[in-house]
């Protein structure tokens, strides 16, 4: 592991109270270096913690079911009303073989080319769940 | 002069007694970076992470030879930023028809990279179709991330093959950002297109993965001489 400061750095007293391997001259950095990982941290965690219920309620739950929600993806993502989310999903589907749920599918409305455009519409706050409202009023 | 002398230790006690110290500190270390690896648990693992930080540095101020602080930090950051980066590439790469993957990945991808959520699931393998995703899927899961955790393991260690890898998977690190982001910025027609925050989104969440970048100037600063052989 590792040694007392003593033995590793240059050994004057002035570096005596530096961390092991920081040298007067960098101590200014590693400090600051410090301090940014430390902010990298906690904002790895507080955003890991709240992005997955965020997206959630954003898309509608729990007024949709996990399954309805990819059901709604599924009409979004194809433009097509009647496209739906198989689910559970053959454990022989992609990529252990077989054909993927967007396999033949031509309905998307995307614009192909060497550069193409996706045409996707913005899905707004629990838009899905107005969109599923609406399906089942016609 | 040395810390073991004024601490009234042999130079036998102190090195075990720092090990001990060490030790357990480094357990509360590795079950919060497992816990905040997962992603959703990271509210829990982070409690338990900054207690092992604060069992390492009352063991230092007790004059105990343990590891500096910074070294902690950099090593177990990086290990969590190869771990929640590669959650969720596997879970496209391998698990791209399951639920979870396709409710949560797509609805990310909904929110920053559309890339995500794009003719979603039609590729022969599934997952992404964005051009070019997959490749640095497999290159960052098979080779980048093992080594780079591999290379952190070492680093905590203490040991010099830790810090000279650590230094190459950090610098491949500048490599697979550009690349992606560059790859990213040719088809943002696809990627940014129709996303609740455009760019900006992607940005925002992407941003506290720099650490591998921060650790560069680190590593390439500090006395190398602490580190064994």
């Amino acid at each position: 592991m590792s040694r007392s400061s003593t033995d590793a750095g240059s050994g004057t007293e002035s570096d005596q109270e530096l961390p092991l391997g920081t040298t007067p001259q960098f101590a200014r950095m590693h400090r600051l270096l410090r301090i940014a990982i430390t902010v990298c941290l906690f904002g790895l965690v507080i955003e890991g913690a709240f992005t997955v219920p965020a997206l959630a309620i954003w898309y509608g739950y729990p007024t949709l079911s996990l399954t309805e929600i990819c059901d709604e993806f599924m009409k979004v993502r194809w433009n097509d009303e009647t496209a739906t989310c198989e689910y559970p999903y053959p454990i022989g589907g992609p990529p252990y073989g077989g054909k993927g749920e967007g396999t033949e599918r031509t309905t998307a409305s995307t614009t192909w080319g060497v550069q193409p455009k996706s045409n996707l519409p913005r899905i707004g706050f629990r838009e899905l769940v107005r969109n599923r409202e609406r399906r089942a009023g016609r | 002069m040395t810390s073991h002398a004024a601490s009234g230790l042999t130079r036998d006690q102190h090195e075990e007694t720092s090990k001990a110290a060490q030790r357990l500190a480094d357990r509360w270390l590795v079950a919060g970076t497992a816990l905040m690896g997962t992603l959703v648990f990271g509210l829990i693992g982070l409690p338990m992470f900054l207690r092992g930080l604060w069992l390492q540095r009352g063991a230092e101020q007790e004059g105990l030879s343990v590891r500096p602080a910074i070294v902690t930090l950099i090593g177990y950051l990086v290990i969590l930023d190869a771990f929640i980066n590669s959650i969720g590439w596997a879970l496209d790469l391998l698990a791209n028809h399951s639920l979870l993957n396709r409710v949560f990945f797509t609805a990310w991808g909904n929110y920053a990279d559309n890339g995500y959520f794009w003719q979603y699931n039609e590729l022969m393998v599934g997952g992404t179709a964005a051009p070019g995703e997959k490749a640095w899927e497999v290159t960052c899961i098979f080779v980048v991330f093992p080594m780079r955790i591999a290379a952190a393991i070492a680093f905590l260690q203490m040991k010099r093959w830790g810090h000279q890898w650590l230094v190459v998977t950090c610098w491949f690190g500048v490599v697979i950002w550009v690349g992606y982001v560059a790859n990213m910025t040719m088809y943002a027609d696809i990627r940014f297109a129709g996303t609740l925050l455009p760019v900006f989104g992607w940005w925002l969440f992407d941003v506290f993965y720099i650490t591998p970048f921060l650790a560069i100037p680190y590593l390439h600063t500090v006395n190398r001489e602490i580190f064994a052989d």
